[in-house]
């Protein structure tokens, strides 16, 4: 198992991912083991993007292709990937938001497995569409920029300065996949800005779009290997999405955004999941 | 001592512009972006010299530096134009994310700096050097004529980091003479005098032309002035401004810019940290915007920032008897440049 720190797009970085569905229920218990040490954290983050980095990391060619995660909040869900897939060692992945760490919670510059990951919110389009563009000027058009980006960020201007840019560039290399998971911090995103209709905005920009269910991972990995196939325009994938989805046990008004998780309820997340990831790996196979 | 002209200066058009295209046929990695100001910040000649490597932003600047950042990633040498407010105030956190924070070896090249414009405040960018010199990691350079800012395009490409470049646009005066060497790590004392030194004059950008006419003026009436020239703001020379403020008896400074945050700011830190007493007056705008005006002189010394408030300022400070000297006129004929 490797321990030194990687990025998306590192030559000869390897994994495969055998079973997407697979990948996407260990995220969110990795993700719920990372958070319950600290007792709070971004789990719903994991929770509403596990498919989403379990099929990215599913369709990327590992060493080639890129990613960005615009909304540092994220990293936990990727992060939480590399470590199923053995590409960060247990004692690193274990320091997750402590003191010193470099996994720290919102991305930084330190962050291993990004391209580019940024805390300040609405940043992360303009990097990948810089990195695609490098990518044409250095006649590296193969490689694919794949950009997590969250749907509150729509509200940024920024994205939209971006999302014209690469538009008007024909950056066909570049795919959003937007989390649409209708959360903000001030509450869900509908009740603060409509930024519906969402699809027909990236559309109308000269993207590509499709609307999909996000926790539906070969329906986002299908639409990842569709958007590959554009030849002259960018992708944006939405990814209908909630921010508790998987993990049963969440109290009903818990706050997705800043998911808190003491020990009764870290144990009984952990206990859910365990359950059904052996569900899934032997259906009926194996007592629970 | 470096060779100085006399005003009043000729001038050069798009000095910046023609030694970015040299520096570019030499670098295929530089790049020019650009934010729909192509023509006023002199980049239109890259653009007809490298139309594949001219990139424009549009009027979108955040995304534009978020470009650039990544393009530096990549490996490229990325030149980011537009006027300094907006190259500043606009993408701030952009800036401070995107490229001061990964030190990026980004750019970033705002023109028209302080009140040399009648563009309105809303043109006028009067605290882009603060903003640039709060960030980590920033290098801020002001330089002061032709040869300085043909120069500097080699100069700020050697920077391993990102850079802040401000640029007089339009007619650029020639004050140096052709053998004056630009160097980014150290102030440089600019007028000789013999004997002892009443005041010693730090000025960068524009304000270095006022500041020599000031001098010269005020040593004509016996108050020996030495100017020192300060085209790099941050990091700052500290220990050349040391050297200097050490043999004078009042230190003055002057920017064409607010006097918080900028050269007064900092060579003010330097003084009182190093325990160095001595009585200090900046000169440059004072906690205001620039308001009204058709042209640049105009508002140069409704503001305080002519070669007359430099040397009232001196003769202030220094308790002088009786009127203080006139400053010269600014003479200037077309292509000419003068300060006011």
């Amino acid at each position: 198992m490797s321990t030194a720190p990687f990025r998306f797009s590192d030559p000869g970085i390897h994994w495969t991912v055998p079973d997407p569905d697979e990948l996407a229920l260990r995220v969110r218990l990795r993700a719920a083991r990372m958070v319950a040490r600290h007792g709070l954290g971004y789990l719903g983050q994991a929770l509403s993007s596990a498919e989403q980095v379990a099929a990215v990391f599913a369709v990327a060619r590992p060493g080639r292709d890129q990613l960005v995660c615009s909304p540092g909040h994220y990293v936990i869900g990727p992060f939480a990937a590399a470590a199923e897939l053995g590409l960060i060692g247990e004692d690193a992945i274990g320091t997750y938001g402590d003191d010193g760490a470099v996994f720290e919670a919102i991305g930084t510059e330190r962050s291993p497995v990004f391209d580019y990951t940024c805390g300040s919110l609405g940043q992360g389009l303009s990097a990948a569409a810089g990195l695609a563009l490098a990518g044409r000027l250095r006649d590296e058009d193969g490689s694919r920029v794949f950009a997590m980006v969250s749907d509150g960020e729509l509200e940024e201007g920024q994205v939209w300065e971006a999302a014209m840019f690469a538009a008007h560039h024909r950056l066909d290399r570049l795919t959003v996949l937007l989390d649409a998971n209708n959360s903000q911090v001030d509450g869900p995103v509908d009740t603060i800005t409509t930024i519906e209709p969402i699809a027909a905005k990236w559309e109308a920009f000269g993207w590509h779009a499709a609307d999909v269910d996000g926790h539906d991972t070969r329906a986002v990995a299908a639409a990842l290997e569709r958007a590959g196939a554009e030849t002259a325009r960018p992708s944006a994938i939405i990814c209908r999405t909630s921010l508790k989805h998987g993990l049963d046990c969440l109290p009903a008004d818990a706050d997705g955004h800043f998911i808190k998780l003491p020990p009764g309820l870290a144990d009984a997340a952990v206990a859910e999941l365990t359950v059904k990831l052996r569900n899934l790996e032997t259906p009926g196979a194996r007592p629970a | 001592m470096p060779v100085l002209r006399e005003p009043p200066y000729r001038t050069e058009l798009k000095p910046y512009g023609r030694a970015l295209v040299e520096l570019a046929r030499e670098n295929p990695d530089v790049l020019c972006l650009s934010g729909d100001l192509t023509r006023q910040c002199e980049a239109d000649l890259f653009a007809q010299a490298f139309p594949d490597r001219f990139i424009h932003g549009g009027m979108a600047e955040a995304n534009m530096i978020g470009v650039a950042a990544a393009l530096a990633r990549k490996g490229f040498q990325p030149f980011v134009h537009t006027f300094g407010v907006f190259a500043t105030r606009r993408p701030l956190d952009q800036i401070v994310n995107a490229v001061a924070y990964p030190r990026l070896p980004v750019r970033l090249v705002g023109f028209m700096p302080g009140v040399s414009s009648p563009g309105g405040p809303s043109h006028q960018a009067i605290d882009d050097v603060a903003l640039m010199r709060a960030l980590p990691n920033l290098t801020v350079v002001d330089v002061a004529d032709a040869v300085e800012t043909r120069q500097a395009v080699r100069a700020v490409s050697a920077v391993a980091g990102p850079v802040y470049l401000r640029l007089k646009r339009g007619e650029i005066p020639v004050i140096f003479g052709e053998d004056h060497v630009l160097r980014l790590d150290r102030v440089e004392v600019i007028t000789a005098i013999s004997g002892g030194v009443d005041v010693v004059l730090f000025a960068s950008g524009m304000m270095l032309a006022p500041a020599l006419a000031a001098a010269r003026a005020l040593n004509r009436a016996g108050v020996a002035v030495r100017v020192v020239g300060v085209p790099v703001i941050k990091p700052l020379d500290t220990e050349g401004v040391l050297e200097a403020a050490a043999t004078a008896k009042v230190l003055v400074t002057a920017e064409n810019h607010l006097i918080t945050g900028g050269l007064g700011s900092a060579v003010a830190e330097t003084v009182a940290e190093a325990g160095l007493g001595r009585p200090l007056r900046r000169i440059g705008l004072r906690d205001t915007f620039a308001e009204g005006a058709l042209t640049a002189g105009y508002l140069l010394e409704k503001y305080g920032l002519s070669t007359q408030a430099i040397i009232d300022a001196i003769w202030d400070v220094l308790g002088g008897q009786g009127p203080a000297p006139a400053a010269p006129p600014s003479k200037a004929e077309a292509g000419e440049y003068s300060p006011v």
